[in-house]
């Protein structure tokens, strides 16, 4: 029985696990060790996994989920989900709870649901290449996932039959595969910067002590947005000279965003990138009209600056919030890869005045962390432990409504976890027998200017004039960065049922089916695709 | 110092549990009051080792986990209080006056309290924040930069166009680089 680290990853996922106090990193089909994070389905319930779903991006845009990370633990009405929706060619629908579903060509799927396909898919895998069950695995999320991103991806996980050992934080995992077995004293700042998401993390490494001093970041940053942009110069060239915009044209537009990740990665290692795309369209006179482009770096660059200006205003913000300067940072760890642009390290550089290390693989240095953690957890208590010790912090502050539209603060951002505080609540009503409390993320004072987590509510309180009856909540967020509620009568002692209500989010008998269904389901995996198997 | 084993935990609960409020920060870390920042960090890292719960992950008796998370959660909170300078400040009184335990989040006043609360644009509350840290190392040209900016997100907001005056009177100040 093995256990696995999972860097699940807007674009590409990367697994990992140790052995004999090696990590090593299970090679993808195709080739590499980058596997997409793409699933595409099929009317008869096929479904297509990786590299050979990415190809379906272009035969069949609408049964392929792409960027399901954008989507994970996010209510249907988010503001967020509903900007996503108008760049996806795939259909999303309100379900249950708010949540945002894919209408699949045989049935509605949930994004934890998707997620967990795919989570299968990796640990098949796994199992495949090392010839052994895996039985459970550390999934990393960006350090500013909130509590309901948080909670879907452990459903996921559960979904494709893993036991989730610890969601860890992305930026921790990183400092972790660098800074373990090193015995060094350093403060790091991790600069992690992927597909969809952006965070930096500034930390201290004491020996086998990997503290948190603060993060921050923007869920909604990512190299994704270097490719619309891309895409946008593409179409505007394709417009100039043939007078149609091809982004109107749902093939047209698939080929032009994955042409456009081609050029951004191109240029990356060129100064400029030539091509051609045949049939992009189809004029008037019945004419197959294709693009032709010439891209300069500096065209790109100029295109994206932008985007890298708001990373490094980031990173400023998140070093003054504990009082540092970008000179006080020993060594700058760049993960993700959209750190291999180089205008990326180039302004990295120019902040923090040094250039940041770019030794480790920014794309496989997650997934080390998250498979040493996960063999870390999995010994916990014997000798086999590295016994590192990982002192993160909480991702958001979290808060209850109180009257006048306010957030009253229960618990802050960027402190140690686990943390534990406890209110005291009443009726206020006679016989009233639930209170309902509505519980929210984020540092506004203003109730609806954070993002509404869901309703705390306490029920089997005894009927009997208001204000009789005094309730304990304890607060807590746990290691995993998410939200555990208790509570109690305060005269009895006696313990009351508290139960969050988590908008956006599956319900456990929803997820008990998924698992259920995913089991009876699972095809095995195409071993001939793997690579020759050597363990 | 707890050991390791699980029994060696469960002794450890057994001895905690009730008297865990009855203990100050100090107590709980096994610090003397006078301790500096070096020997707090320190000493949580030392009690972090044995305690954090990734150390007890595989045990599966509930309870004891959950009681054993509440102690290192109030030491997590002892270590944020004693290093930072203001709340150990407000928590060497409470101390005097008997009590344990500094919750410091159920004493903030309701209501907008920080300048940039009243500020609704997300990207003019950004530039606001990144305004007033310039301005509290008195780079007043950054400053101005950032409430300017903030400003063409949101023209008609009163305390943006105040810090900006403020600003600017700090880049017109005698010795200063001058603003025109």
């Amino acid at each position: 029985m093995s256990v696995i680290g999972i860097d699940l990853g807007t674009t590409n996922s990367v697994v990992a696990t140790v052995r004999d106090g090696q990590v090593i990193v299970v090679p993808a089909a195709h080739g590499g060790y980058l596997h997409p994070s793409v699933v595409s389905f099929s009317p008869e319930g096929l479904k297509y996994f990786s590299r050979e779903a990415v190809a379906r991006r272009i035969v069949d845009p609408k049964n392929t989920v792409f960027s399901g990370k954008r989507l994970i633990g996010l209510s249907f009405r988010s503001k967020e989900v509903q900007k996503a929706m108008t760049r996806l060619p795939y259909d999303l629908r309100e379900g249950n709870n708010e949540q945002a579903v894919f209408v699949g060509p045989d049935r509605t799927y949930t994004i934890p649901e998707v997620s967990g396909l795919l989570l299968g898919y990796l640990r098949q895998c796994a199992e495949l290449y090392l010839g052994d069950t895996v039985t459970g695995a550390v999934i990393t999320v960006p350090a500013n996932f909130n509590d309901a991103q948080r909670r879907a991806t452990i459903d996921a996980g559960r979904i494709a039959g893993l036991d989730v050992l610890r969601v860890l934080n992305e930026p921790t995992a990183a400092a972790l595969a660098y800074g373990l077995g090193q015995n060094m004293s350093q403060r790091i700042a991790v600069f992690d910067f992927g597909g969809g998401t952006f965070d930096v993390t500034v930390l201290q490494v004491e020996g086998d002590v990997f503290e948190v001093l603060a993060t921050g970041g923007d869920s909604f940053l990512g190299g994704d947005d270097m490719d619309t942009t891309l895409l946008n110069i593409l179409a505007e060239l394709f417009r100039a000279e043939h007078g149609i915009d091809p982004r109107n044209e749902q093939m047209a537009h698939a080929r032009l965003l994955i042409a456009a990740e081609q050029v951004k990665c191109h240029l990356s290692d060129y100064s400029e990138a030539r091509g051609e795309l045949k049939n992009i369209a189809v004029s008037n006179t019945g004419e197959h009209l294709a693009l032709r482009f010439h891209i300069a770096r500096n065209v790109f660059e100029t295109a994206i600056r932008g985007l890298v200006a708001r990373t490094i205003q980031t990173t400023q913000e998140v070093l003054a919030s504990v009082e540092l300067g970008p000179s006080q940072i020993d060594e700058v760890i760049m993960v993700g890869g959209t750190t291999r642009v180089p205008l990326v390290r180039a302004e990295v550089e120019r902040y923090f005045g040094r250039a940041p290390r770019v030794d480790l693989n920014p794309d496989e240095v997650v997934a080390w962390g998250a498979a040493i953690q996960a063999e870390n957890l999995a010994h916990a208590g014997d000798s086999l432990a590295n016994n590192a010790v990982l002192l993160d912090v909480t991702p958001r502050a979290l808060g209850i409504a109180v009257t006048g539209g306010f957030a009253e603060r229960i618990l802050d951002r960027n402190v140690p976890v686990p943390v534990e505080q406890t209110r005291v609540f009443t009726t206020s009503a006679d016989n009233q027998t639930t209170v309902r409390i509505q519980v929210c993320q984020g540092e506004s004072r203003r109730f609806d200017e954070n993002v509404p987590l869901g309703e705390l509510e306490l029920s089997g309180i005894p009927a009997t004039r208001r204000g009789d009856v005094s309730i304990e909540v304890t607060f807590r967020v746990d290691t995993n960065g998410i939200l555990r509620v208790r509570a109690r009568d305060a005269a009895t002692g006696a313990a009351r049922e508290a139960a969050v209500n988590v908008r956006g989010g599956m319900s456990d008998s929803e997820v008990a089916e998924a698992v259920e269904r995913q089991k009876s389901s699972e095809m095995p995996i195409d071993s001939s695709l793997l690579p020759e198997i050597e363990v | 110092m707890p050991g390791r084993s699980q029994e060696d935990l469960a002794r450890f609960v057994e001895q905690m549990w009730d008297k865990l409020d009855q203990l100050s920060y100090f107590d709980l870390l096994g610090l003397h009051t006078g301790a500096t920042v070096t020997e707090i960090r320190a000493a949580f890292y030392r009690v972090s080792h044995d305690l954090h719960p990734d150390r007890y992950h595989r045990i599966d008796n509930r309870e004891m986990k959950d009681r054993l998370e509440t102690i290192y959660a109030r030491m997590c909170e002892g270590y944020r209080v004693l290093t930072t300078p203001e709340k150990r400040n407000s928590y060497m009184r409470l101390l005097g006056e008997g009590k344990k335990r500094l919750t410091s989040t159920d004493r903030e006043p309701r209501g907008p309290q920080r300048p940039e609360d009243s500020i609704k644009h997300e990207e003019a509350k950004k530039f606001f924040r990144l305004g007033m840290i310039s301005l509290g190392s008195k780079d007043y040209k950054g400053a101005a930069m950032n409430f300017n900016f903030a400003k063409s997100f949101e023209p008609n907001s009163a305390v943006i166009k105040q810090k900006l005056a403020e600003a600017q009177a700090g880049l017109g100040k005698p010795g200063g680089p001058g603003n025109r």
